[in-house]
């Protein structure tokens, strides 16, 4: 198995980012999606999307990021793309249910963020899996929802 | 072709190794050590208590791994908060061990008992499993804890129990398929060792890349 140890850089870097230009019209680069969650991980086995599989074993000091490139001579790439964040809006009516979103959101160990007065939630899983969660928030018309595809 | 060799491994990979109080992640260790050892894998364990080093002790005692390969961190709070929240005093030990021992390829991190809800931070261990028993109710999977959803290997302990305990083992593993839509399931017994080399697979052939290419 390919055994990628290191980030030699970023792709948008001067430096690579001909060179891999160069070699997308070889075919020679192999891009790995991942997950954001996934970036976290030191050491992990992939697939590329070309199909090779490859181990990553990073140094702990290394975390990956869209765009690292973690391997690169005259015939072969590999390459990082970090697949889009999907959140979850959750939207309260007022402060009083923000308040019981929150507790409910902190409770669960969600990963969020804020916008205004809306609550996003990475989701990690499902949408439904975190909706189901806080179901009477939304029965009850006190939380709006909105998964990436709309609900 | 430096960075493409099979031998670059840097430091030892790291798996946590969670669940619920009693349901058997010490007795786990205690058949993991001598099938890693039988592969001739280096391991070394971290093991979490609350406010004591009762996990530690009893695989120091065991005779299975040299005591000084058995790291104990106390908690002294809810045993998540050392695993997830602030997972400092393992990261430590890990490094620690990692300084003390290079020859080390594998460390388990044993998490204290905890509840369904329990996860492992990334920034700790590369990948990490939860272990529930069938003991603890057949109702576990359908609960949907964190721990079981989340988790990269579910281990489902003490299957010979299940005809003790009025559960249908067959369907409470469908059921741990179906909620963790098809990701792995390990059934063991780990007083037998049942299943054990399962988990061992998983381990190797998803961190242990040197190993596999063998």
């Amino acid at each position: 198995m390919i055994v990628l140890s290191e980030i030699i850089g970023s792709a948008n870097d001067e430096s690579l980012s001909e060179k891999l230009h160069q070699l997308q019209h070889q075919g020679g680069v192999e891009i790995i999606k991942l997950n954001v969650s996934d970036t976290s991980r030191s050491r992990q086995k992939v697939i590329t999307d070309k199909g090779t599989e490859c181990g990553i074993a990073l140094s702990r000091s290394q975390k990956l990021y869209n765009g690292a490139v973690l391997y690169l001579d005259k015939h072969q790439a590999f390459v990082i793309r970090v697949n889009e964040e999907q959140w979850l809006r959750l939207s309260p009516i007022d402060a009083e249910t923000a308040l019981e979103l929150g507790y409910h959101a902190g409770n669960l160990h969600w990963r969020i963020r804020f916008d205004g007065t809306d609550l996003l939630v990475a989701l990690e899983g499902p949408a439904q899996r975190y909706i189901d969660r806080i179901a009477p928030l939304i029965d009850s018309k006190r939380v709006v929802c909105e998964t990436p595809d709309a609900c | 072709m430096k960075s493409l060799t099979l031998s670059v491994m840097p430091g030892p990979a790291r798996v946590g190794i969670g669940g619920p109080v009693g349901s058997g992640k010490t007795a786990l260790i205690e058949k993991l050590i001598p099938a890693f050892k039988q592969r001739n894998i280096e391991i070394g364990v971290i093991t979490n208590d609350l406010v004591t080093k009762e996990d530690a002790e009893r695989l120091r005692k065991s005779g299975l791994i040299a005591p000084e390969r058995v790291a104990a961190v106390e908690a002294g709070a809810c045993p998540h908060t050392v695993i997830r929240e602030d997972p400092t005093l393992n990261i430590e030990a890990a490094e620690q061990m990692a300084l003390k021992f290079p020859q080390i390829e594998l460390i388990l991190i044993e998490s204290g008992g905890d509840n369904l809800a329990s996860t492992f931070s990334l920034d700790l261990v590369d990948q990490w499993m939860f272990v529930i028993d069938v003991a603890g109710g057949d109702d576990i999977p359908r609960k949907k804890g964190p721990g079981v959803l989340q988790s990269d290997l579910l281990v489902i302990n003490k299957k010979d129990l299940a005809p003790y305990v009025g559960v249908n083992f067959d369907a409470m593993y469908a059921e741990a398929l179906a909620v963790r839509e098809n990701r792995p399931v390990a059934a063991i017994n780990s007083r037998s060792g049942e299943g054990v080399e399962a988990v061992v697979d998983f381990i190797v052939n998803n961190l242990l890349f040197n190993k596999t290419a063998a």
